[in-house]
């Protein structure tokens, strides 16, 4: 870390010099900090433990209602199917694909490259409605290979893949592609004399990918792993614009994201849904500071 | 590489073979749907579902298409596009405010809660949006900032990923002989800052506005928590509102509304149309600035 430091100045008046401009530097970053970041969270943390309608302290009672929510066992399911499938295509896609690019001449990689990375700009309800025709065969691409499994309309794609696979699908082709162009730019980043050392060694292609390359984007494959989790477990878009197939497609508690806001917002219980929000918290922290400090790829100083 | 030398080389063809298969594979999964929602707004309701699903429409009928579009509801759409760049320019102008200056003095200088900050940095990072979304509808609501393009602005200007990447950068890419030198030179602290460190931040300053518009522009959640009037919602919510009125995509009920498949087309359209461009135009940015940081721990 660079020490600014003014040369032949008294050290107590620079010191008082250097902490009014760094509070005037840090100031709107950390108003923004304080004001959505941080109050938030106690607010939330706060009312989990409130009877929220007369306003007095309760103990556990909103989490011993929400966990008594039949709906939130299987919205727990349904989440960590869904994040469990979408990883794995994440970190196996990602990386594979990335690997495959960087052994490529640069022009042909690059076109590849720009491919898979334009599906990123289809986000949010976009990417849902998207989908909602890709996973018709009447009208989808896909069409003739989903009517050469025997599948004839929507809803059969769909009871066949599985919301989770679907939703898997859909954030694997918005999110993937700009992660591989990141994972491609660390790549080009690693010095050519290790590659051709790695050669000169006898080393193929596939054992430098494998055993020299992948090691050495391992943090930025984590950094993404968390990333994508803290995001998976708070899905939110995509089973709530289901419905916009039909009331049979409609999933309005398929998500613990979901049901924290009927609680919020149609049911009026604020507490019982802090109490939710906290809990995935909890989870969303404890995980990812096990996945920070299992790779330590974020070394502070 | 000891290890390695034992193990017998794969056969370089076939090894080869899979490479171009996975990526030709990778390739069609990738641009089909692009490329079919380009081909498909060139098409009417009965020719989507009658002709091949990569035929050519034809352009009258992505003219009727966006008549009925832009007619329904007095172009209610192009007002929601209206909000959406009003929402999107705000919170990427102000959030660079707040992230370069606070990068580079979590970067440069030490002090007491400067890993405090960092963590919290981290945390809100990961923190997911249900837990803070409604303390931050009532705190907005208790500012009067709900429904408001003010508080939309000010809640998508919080980015920490954006202080996360400017810190690595900094930290990384600022030579320190140069900063020294200027400040020896006579610059002051801000000068330091303003004359040598931003000058040398054109990539983070396009990396952090580039996933600062990315994260705007598709906000669904936060802007669906805040936005209750239908004149203020963006882009996103009003698609979702738009295709769920009509039940265009549905095979129900038909409705009174013109607003059928090829309409909802070229609404998403519209809706990806800005991100497709930056995406495009901003690749190189990405690739060379992103987490080299991370890489060096």
């Amino acid at each position: 870390m660079t020490q600014i430091s003014a040369p032949n100045s008294d050290p107590k008046k620079r010191r008082r010099q250097d902490r009014w401009f760094i509070i005037a530097m840090m100031a709107p970053y950390l108003a923004l900090l304080g004001f959505f970041g941080i109050a938030p969270v106690v607010y939330a943390i706060g009312l989990s433990f409130m009877d929220t309608i007369d306003w007095v302290f309760w103990g556990f009672t909103n989490y011993e209602f929400v966990l008594n929510d039949f709906r939130l066992i299987e919205a727990i399911q349904n989440v960590f199917t869904y994040v469990a499938i979408w990883l794995t295509m994440m970190v196996v896609g990602i990386a594979g694909l990335s690997l495959m690019l960087d052994a490529l001449p640069d022009r042909t990689a690059s076109v590849l490259r720009t491919s898979f990375f334009l599906p990123g700009a289809i986000t949010s309800s976009a990417i849902v409605i998207l989908w909602l025709f890709l996973l018709d065969p009447a009208v989808s691409p896909y069409g003739a290979l989903f009517e050469a499994l025997g599948w004839e309309n929507r809803r059969q794609v769909v009871s066949h893949f599985g919301y989770p696979v679907v939703f898997a699908l859909m954030a694997y082709l918005a999110y993937s592609g700009g992660w591989i162009v990141v994972i491609g730019g660390a790549l080009k980043g690693i010095s050519k004399e290790v590659v051709e050392a790695a050669h000169v060694d006898g080393a193929n292609q596939f054992q430098i990918a494998t055993r020299v390359k992948l090691p050495m984007v391992w943090r930025s494959l984590a950094l993404m792993a968390i990333l994508s989790f803290a995001n998976g477990i708070q899905m939110f878009v995509e089973p709530q614009l289901m419905s916009l197939a039909g009331s049979t497609y409609s999933r309005p508690d398929w998500s613990v994201n979901q049901l924290a806001f009927q609680y919020a917002f149609n049911l009026g219980d604020f507490g019982a849904s802090a109490a939710m929000s906290t809990m995935l918290l909890g989870v969303a922290i404890f995980i990812s500071l096990c996945v920070v400090f299992g790779t330590r790829f974020y070394k502070m100083d | 590489m000891a290890a390695a030398q034992k193990t017998p080389p794969l056969n370089a063809r076939l090894g080869w073979f899979i490479v171009w298969l996975c990526l030709g594979l990778a390739f069609v999964f990738y641009a089909t749907p692009i490329l079919w929602l380009l081909l498909a707004a060139f098409r009417d309701e009965p020719t989507l579902f009658s002709s091949g699903p990569f035929s050519l429409g034809r352009f009258e009928m992505l003219a009727q298409t966006w008549h009925n579009l832009t007619t329904y509801n007095d172009f209610q759409i192009g007002r929601w596009a209206l909000n959406s760049a009003i929402y999107t320019i705000g919170g990427v102008s102000l959030s660079l405010v707040a992230v370069l200056p606070a990068g580079f003095i979590l970067a440069t200088y030490d002090f007491a809660l400067r890993k405090t900050i960092l963590v919290l940095t981290l945390v809100a990072m990961i923190t997911p949006n249900t837990v803070v979304a409604l303390p931050i509808f009532l705190q907005m609501q208790a500012f009067g900032l709900n429904n408001s393009y003010l508080g939309m602005i000010i809640a998508t200007a919080f980015f920490p990923f954006g202080v996360y990447l400017a810190y690595i950068y900094y930290a990384t890419s600022l030579p320190n002989g140069l900063i020294d030198a200027a400040r020896i030179d006579g610059a002051s602290r801000f000068e330091v800052f303003s004359k040598v460190a931003l000058p040398l931040s054109k990539p983070l300053i396009a990396l952090v506005a580039f996933f600062s518009f990315l994260a705007n522009w598709s906000n669904y959640f936060l802007a669906f928590v805040l936005l209750t009037k239908d004149e203020l919602y963006s882009l996103p919510i009003g698609l979702a509102v738009l295709v769920s009125s009509s039940g265009a995509l549905g095979n129900d009920v038909a409705s009174d509304i013109p607003i059928n498949k090829p309409e909802a087309i070229v609404a998403a359209i519209l809706v990806i149309a800005p991100v497709l461009l930056l995406f495009l135009a901003s690749q190189k940015y990405v690739r060379a600035g992103t987490l080299s940081g991370a890489e060096k721990g």
